[in-house]
């Protein structure tokens, strides 16, 4: 199924979305259909496979390290390939990429090779609107949905100029800061933002990441009105507690908001 | 003020951080055509950093190339000892005009964190130096000195622990705190509107090089040579030059023989790194690769947009020279004109005795002095040792 409708499917049945992130490491390869299986059991909706940049300005040490370790294990675009191969067999995926890799690709040439193993989406979180023009004449082109990112900070035309250029969904960044747990980003009300989202785009479902890291701080970002969550870091960390996947479909399971 | 430079520049940047730099960009706009800024802004540059600085005729130096004269614009002489002042100066005012109480700034040499601290100390701001720890050691001076100016120096401990790194460390810091906190970004580099404004600030060094040239020896010179890490001083010197028939000349750092050093413009291709897509040493993943220079202010993969921009049009020209080379040229300033200059501005030294060379005696080069050598004499003297 593709990323589009599934959230659009679980947004009509009333589901909270539940989007993990997984950090593309070819020393994690093997273990990788196994771990998505047990997510998808656990509630996930959808996938996120991050490829990893040596300079990811918008996270923070938890996922900075994943990256960073894959990197050195050798990870390289041909492993996001086979890992979106292994992973939509089992759930609708995007990828997430900082712009430097599908660029020295060639933008087109890359999309379509994420095309044809399987992904529905892209994100960039280094890609503002004012750059994304021609990344989303490109997706579009490809087939895939390029989901933009919206912020604390910005104003409600900024959001709704957002809301109706993304595709696939909308990211809410959920505060101010990286990825992960962070000692200065503060909480903030989101509200405004899905409130302005919902008004530019109605069909578009709403997820909320950054930060997320269990059933409280999910519902939190349900109770602004979202349809959902993206979960990164702390997966990551429960993963690198016990990599097992029985164990990670068990922690994810934990986190997974009640319906309302 | 342009977004791009032909295809270059741009800002791709976390959507935390847009609010922030349109903020930026307004209060420049409207700062620039304010008599008022503008006053404090001279008042300042001239009682405070000590310009116009000189234009310095290097006789021995000259004598040396055995061809066209040399001059050297004494950025070295500037308050806090590099051409860094101009920019932070400039911001300083910037981040006070928006009401932001904090500043924060990457550094590599050092000289751009000495330089905001100093702006953060005049201003009443807090202020903290991200230095990746490589740079710390090898540019321990002035870690001191930022430290007595009353910033905070925090060390960088990913990746290559230089500037890059610190400019990572800088920006995460930003989009965190971005309510209460100006990033005084330290070089021509980064998302627009940066570029932009610290070429504006830095533009004051190639305007005293047109009329002191002038004044000194009744035109324009031949030839301006700047080094680029980043690119500042390189812009600052060439942009009020472009439109006349000078010749420019950027000079990058080659690192040892057989390395890619820092020379983006020369053996990078085009990529997007720090919010800008510019040239930059990348590997064929798109990753980007770790430089190496003896001079911890030309150690960057990327560079300016602006500078991208020149390099395809033809308007300047790139060369990249090598460690030992600039460490040559150091001890010809010192030993030749009783001045010891930074480790960035010897790579320019070198190829403007080297351009010396070529030329007529009739010819003029001003070579941008960009800053003092204090902070390297630990290096040097390492490597005379060896
Ligand atoms: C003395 C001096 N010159 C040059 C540079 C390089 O920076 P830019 O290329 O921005 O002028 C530095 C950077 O730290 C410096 O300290």
């Amino acid at each position: 199924m593709r990323l589009d409708s599934a959230l659009r499917d679980a947004r009509e049945r009333g589901d909270p979305i539940v989007v993990p992130y997984l950090v593309v490491d070819r020393a994690r390869h093997a273990g990788l259909s196994a771990t998505v299986r047990a997510l998808r059991g656990a509630g996930a909706t959808a996938l996120e496979l991050g490829f990893p940049f040596s300079d990811p300005i918008a996270d923070g040490p938890v996922l900075e390290a994943a990256s960073d370790r894959a990197l050195r294990g050798g990870t390289r675009w041909e492993d996001l390939r086979a890992a979106a191969r292994a992973a939509t067999a089992h759930l609708p995926s995007a990828a997430m990429t900082y712009a430097n890799p599908v660029l020295r690709r060639g933008r087109e040439r890359a999309l379509a090779e994420l095309a044809s193993d399987g992904l529905s989406g892209l994100i960039v979180p280094d890609l503002s609107l004012e750059e994304a023009a021609p990344w989303r004449r490109a997706s579009d082109r490809a087939g895939i949905s390029l989901v933009l990112m919206a912020a604390p900070g910005g104003s409600a035309e900024r959001v709704r100029s957002i809301a109706t250029v993304s595709r696939g969904f909308l990211y809410v960044v959920s505060r101010y800061g990286t990825t992960g747990r962070s000692g200065t980003g503060s909480a903030v009300n989101l509200a405004p933002i899905v409130r302005a989202a919902r008004r530019a785009a109605p069909d578009l479902p709403v997820l909320v990441g950054f930060g997320i890291r269990d059933r409280r701080t999910a519902e939190r970002a349900l109770d602004f009105g979202a349809d959902g969550v993206v979960v990164g870091s702390a997966l990551e960390e429960a993963i690198a507690r016990d990599p097992d996947p029985e164990s990670v479909g068990k922690w994810f399971a934990g986190l997974v908001p009640r319906p309302r | 003020m342009p977004r791009r430079y032909g295809p270059y520049g741009g800002a791709f940047v976390p959507e935390t951080l847009v609010p922030a730099l349109d903020e930026l960009e307004r209060t420049w706009r409207t700062a620039r055509r304010d008599p008022g800024f503008r006053r404090e802004l001279r008042r300042l540059s001239e009682t405070l950093g000590g310009r116009p600085t000189p234009l310095y005729f290097a006789r021995n130096l000259t004598r040396r190339g055995r061809g066209a004269e040399i001059w050297l614009k004494r950025e070295d002489l500037l308050h806090t000892g590099a051409h860094k002042f101009n920019n932070a100066l400039g911001q300083g005012l910037l981040a006070r005009r928006m009401g932001k109480p904090r500043l924060i700034a990457e550094t590599g040499a050092g000289q751009h964190g000495v330089a905001t601290a100093m702006i953060g100390a005049a201003l009443g701001l807090t202020t903290e130096v991200y230095m990746g720890e490589v740079d710390m050691e090898r540019q321990k001076p002035n870690v001191e000195r930022m430290r007595l100016l009353g910033a905070t120096v925090v060390p960088v401990r990913t990746g290559s622990r230089t500037l890059k790194d610190a400019i990572n460390a800088a920006l995460r810091d930003w989009i965190a705190n971005v309510r209460t906190t100006h990033y005084l970004l330290g070089s021509a580099v980064g998302p627009f509107p940066f570029p932009a404004i610290v070429a504006d600030f830095q533009s004051v060094i190639g305007r005293e090089i047109r009329w002191q040239s002038v004044r000194a020896f009744g035109r324009l010179p031949d030839l301006a040579v700047a080094c680029v890490g980043g690119g500042s001083n390189a812009i600052g010197t060439f942009r009020p030059l472009l439109r006349t028939s000078v010749e420019l000349l950027g000079v990058e750092a080659g690192g040892r023989p057989g390395s890619v050093g820092a020379a983006s413009l020369s053996r990078g291709r085009p990529g997007v790194l720090h919010g800008t897509y510019s040239y930059l040493l990348q590997d064929e993943e798109g990753q980007v690769r770790e430089t190496e220079s003896v001079s911890a202010g030309l150690d960057y993969a990327g560079v300016g947009p602006e500078h991208a921009f020149l390099h395809d049009s033809g308007r300047a020209r790139y060369v990249a020279v090598h460690d030992r080379d600039a460490l040559a040229a150091f001890h010809w300033v010192a030993e030749d004109e009783g001045i010891l200059p930074a480790l960035e501005p010897s790579h320019a030294v070198y190829a403007a005795v080297r351009e010396a060379r070529r030329r007529p005696k009739g010819q003029h080069i001003v070579v941008t002095l960009s800053g003092r050598g204090d902070k390297d004499l630990g290096v040097v003297t390492a490597h005379a040792a060896r």
